[in-house]
């Protein structure tokens, strides 16, 4: 089967330094304009029928990458199934909700408030439960998932079912205005966070913590035996994961400004598991394919928007069947001076 | 915190737990089956259980014209539907259990991937079915008829011993020892047996591993559908996502007698479904599944083997 | 006489109703090339895996350097010098040979996710060096030609060298080789045999599991034999050889075992 992943890492690595910058630095900019195509002829073919495009790309589009690449750290690097990664982003956006309305404090200032709050439930989940081997983990995961919502749904400083009302759109960002009828400095917003991510992850990757987590991965008995702390590692895995899906939270509650518990039911969790399996676990371009497809082809083509869920469902299973590494899979690659080496 | 209604309701809460014990007692013989042959959860039992109490539905209203509206049944009407019922739930969850092992393990199986694909392809059934069922049924809930009488047997100690009650109690807890006997009496039984112990020793005895599988998840839904029928005929309304919870504590249940033993289940089952209930008449019926979720990580905490279990995670090296 | 590296007293592993090691009693000597012997089954493996903390003792003991090792984790025994290679090969199939090798050499580091996100310099002088130091390995086993193939394409033989090296990356002071010779060929048994004289020159000490027992005859100081999970000879390689309890376990003679 054609690994598309490699054939890009090829042509990357044919390119010189000049050459890299020009690529990131185009393709960044058509994708900052994005929020434009909308409004001309040659590019509104990209319009959503029911919602606001704009909205739409912050929306599920925006939301969907960064808790894809978050999840993402816990699922495709580290080989951990967590089936309740809604549990952190209902943090995020509850932190937001709770603290926006009732204190002084604005969004920037909730933003490491509700991460820290999301990292820290990550650690107090996972100190017992990533012991556990994986399908415990799945399920136990599953099941906080379900608790958060039910204390949300329970609790009266939550609002209970009616959920948090009237949440304050963030303060300017130089001179931007964050509203309702700017959505698109909001795009800008997330697609800094996403960069911000992608960079984390690649620093991490390269380097210490993403061989710890490859080798826990790929052979936990191993990995310890090698000296890798595989419950420190995956204890960070976990965190870092709960710490990306709380932003998300907090950014989206900022946006749509009313929240209530039904937008974080086990669904969601669902949802962007299945961003993270279509693209390729493990590959940040991969998941950043999955969760943009995703989440704009409901949006786009009416008729699934119902059905959204069960697509998904399926696409889970014949992921998994047919190709188990996503449609841009990990690495596989070795690098051309390796491969030379083998044909000659 | 109320403690007071413990004293006042003792006898009662523990005939209901009891009886939605073994509800969960037939539903974690699902997990334990296919756990027994597969080491691996199989995330789609809580829809098996969803399809099964559909299944009661339609049978009994569709196929036996007993509108929800109508009066409860009686004599050998009540008979052949309650169990015909019983039959087609029991077969419209083991069939959709067979169905669920071939398209999502089956093929990752022969290939040899690892488990996480296979977990994650089984959450994919999982949501294909209850999605399904979403749009089959608009999200609306779904009602059973009233099928026999509830009438009052008698009392005993304030509880009130209903005849549908006791049905379901004595019923569940003949299925389990029919299935207990199976498993360790007949052939097919101790094929199971061997396949669980070991996978790779079991093959060179030439015993046909796909079959043995597929009558692990077959026995499994079986014993599920059954738990769907008892659970429609004492609560009479299902929707898409009934298994949930019921999976969760089912689950749970089969981890708290150590999964993959059939007697453990049965002590699991009895276990949680008491503790359950006195739970939610002391802190509040909203908590349930808190309260499920804490044991289960309590258990997998401090006992993870469960207390009749094998050991479920040890390294292999 | 030598210092004792390695000392294991009175240890028994017990499974259910099996008695895996029975009251075993011995030790690897500083700088020496210990061997471990004995039919299959007869507990070699379980001696690697209580070593490396993968089985919780039932009694006895084991200290290493003079201090206990008992109930510390895993990687904290890796930490404090012990490595070890598998029976059959299990390395990270999925990373190159190199990052095979640098994982196990992250054991010592220092730096952390911190370190890794913002690129201190403590992080990349930790990456630089691991990094120098897995090309060394690797061309030390011969296999630098290697470093950038992934392991699970490697040829067999190349991947037991290279797991080899990657229990080298954690800097043992006791390697531990679970039947590194098996599946090979005379001329690479050989090669192997000078390997691991050349390891042990290098300062450390080797416990190996071996069946070959020309290749055990040539390399090694000391003998150690196992049968049913009790130690019966622990002697110079020539007399171990002679020895009539050794012949007997192997040809299965004693009446108590038939």
């Amino acid at each position: 089967m054609i690994n598309l992943r490699d054939k890009g890492a090829d042509l990357w690595e044919g390119w010189n330094r000049p050459k890299r910058i020009t690529f990131v630095f185009a393709l960044l900019v058509v994708i900052s304009l994005l929020p434009f195509a909308g409004n001309f002829s040659f590019s509104s073919f990209l319009n959503t029928p029911s919602a606001s495009y704009q909205d739409v790309l912050v929306y599920p589009i925006g939301m969907f990458i960064l808790m894809a690449l978050g999840l993402n750290i816990v699922v495709g690097k580290s080989g951990l199934l967590d089936l309740g990664y809604v549990a952190f982003f209902a943090i995020g956006a509850y932190t937001d909700a709770i603290l926006t309305t009732k204190t002084h404090l604005n969004t920037w200032q909730v933003m490491p408030i509700g991460i820290a709050l999301a990292m820290l439930s990550g650690v107090l989940l996972g100190l017992p439960t990533l012991r556990l081997r994986g399908d415990y983990l799945a399920i136990v995961t599953l099941g906080f998932g379900e608790i958060v919502r039910i204390v949300i749904l329970n609790s009266s400083i939550t609002g209970g079912t009616n959920g948090v009302a009237s949440i304050p759109n963030p303060p300017s960002v130089l001179g931007q205005k964050l509203d309702l009828n700017h959505s698109v400095n909001f795009f800008w917003i997330v697609l800094v966070m996403i960069l911000l991510v992608i960079w984390m992850i690649r620093r991490f990757t390269v380097r210490r913590p993403g061989r710890a987590w490859e080798a826990i991965r790929q052979d936990e008995d191993v990995a310890i035996l090698m000296g890798v702390p595989i419950l420190r590692y995956k204890i960070w895995s976990f965190s870092i994961g709960a710490a990306i899906g709380g932003a998300a939270g907090v950014i989206f509650a900022a946006k749509v400004l009313v929240i209530a518990p039904d937008m974080f039911t086990f669904n969601v969790s669902v949802l962007i598991l299945s961003c993270v399996v279509f693209g390729g676990m493990g590959n940040i371009w991969g998941v950043v394919f999955g969760a943009t497809m995703l989440a704009y082809v409901p949006q786009r083509i009416r008729f699934i928007t119902n059905a959204r869920e069960l697509v998904f469902g399926l696409v889970l299973i014949i992921v998994m069947n047919l190709r188990p590494d996503g449609i841009l899979p990990r690495k596989k690659r070795e690098k051309l001076s390796a491969r030379k080496e083998k044909s000659a | 915190m109320n403690f007071s209604v413990v004293g006042g309701q003792f006898w009662s809460l523990m005939l209901s737990g009891l009886m939605l014990g073994l509800i969960y007692v037939l539903i974690s013989l699902g997990y334990t089956m296919v756990y027994g042959v597969l080491r691996l959860i199989n995330f789609a039992n809580s829809e098996i259980f969803m399809v099964a109490t559909f299944a009661a539905v339609w049978a009994e209203t569709g196929l036996f014209h007993h509108p929800i509206t109508s009066q409860p049944l009686h004599g050998f009407k009540l008979f052949y539907t309650f169990v015909a019922t019983l039959i087609i739930c029991m077969l419209a969850s083991g069939l959709t259990a067979v169905v669920v092992e071939v398209v999502a393990y089956r093929r990752l199986r022969a290939r040899g991937t690892n488990r996480l694909a296979s977990l994650i392809s089984a959450i994919g059934a999982s949501i294909v079915l209850s999605e399904s069922a979403r749009i089959l049924s608009h999200s609306r809930p779904q009602q059973s008829p009233r099928l026999l009488e509830k009438t009052s047997l008698g009392e005993f100690g304030g509880a009130n011993l209903r005849v549908d009650t006791i049905l379901v109690v004595v019923s569940a807890l003949l299925l389990f020892f029919a299935v207990d006997r199976f498993v360790n009496k007949t052939r097919l039984g101790k094929a199971l047996r061997a396949v669980s112990m070991s996978e790779e020793n079991s093959k060179l005895m030439g015993i046909n591993l796909n079959r043995v599988i597929s009558i692990a998840f077959l026995i499994g839904g079986l014993l599920t559908g059954a738990a769907a029928f008892f659970f429609m005929t004492e609560y009479e309304s299902t929707k898409y996502n009934v298994g949930f919870n019921l999976g969760l504590a089912a689950f749970t249940a089969a981890v708290l007698g150590g999964i993959g033993n059939l007697r453990g289940a049965l002590y699991g089952g009895i276990a949680l479904g008491l503790v359950e209930e006195f739970a939610a008449a002391v802190i509040g019926s909203q908590w349930k599944s808190v309260t499920v979720f804490v044991i289960l990580v309590l258990v997998l905490l401090v006992k993870p083997n469960g207390l009749f279990g094998e050991a479920i995670q040890q390294s292999r090296v | 006489m030598s210092e004792k590296l390695i000392e294991l007293n009175n240890v028994t592993m017990q499974f259910g109703g099996v008695r895996a090691l029975d009251e075993v009693n011995l030790h690897v000597n500083k700088g020496e090339i210990c061997a471990l012997i004995g039919p299959n089954g007869a507990g070699k493996t379980t001696i690697f895996n209580v070593i490396t903390g993968v089985y919780q003792l039932t009694s006895g003991s084991i200290s290493f350097q003079g201090s206990d090792l008992k109930g510390l984790k895993r990687n904290i025994i890796t930490k404090r010098g012990i490595a070890r290679t598998f029976q059959n090969v299990r390395l990270f199939g999925d990373m190159t040979a190199l990052e095979n090798v640098i994982t196990a050499s992250d054991v010592h580091k220092k730096s952390g996710l911190l370190g890794a996100l913002f690129g201190t310099p403590r992080s990349r002088r930790e990456e630089r060096e691991s990094k120098a130091r897995a090309h060394e390995l690797l061309e030390f086993l011969g296999i630098d030609h290697r470093a950038d193939q992934l392991g699970k394409n490697l040829p067999y033989g190349d991947q037991r060298r290279l797991e080899i090296a990657r229990a080298l990356g954690t800097e043992p002071k006791l390697l531990l080789l679970d039947e590194p010779a098996a599946g090979f060929n005379p001329a690479e048994k050989k090669a192997l045999a000078e390997t691991i004289l050349k390891i042990r020159d290098r300062g450390y000490t080797v416990l190996l599991i071996e069946h070959d027992m020309s290749l055990i005859m040539g390399i090694s100081d000391r003998v150690i034999v196992l049968d049913f999970g009790q130690k019966i000879a622990d002697d110079l390689p020539r007399n171990v050889q002679n020895d009539p309890k050794v012949i007997a376990a192997y040809l299965g003679v004693p009446a108590d075992a038939s």
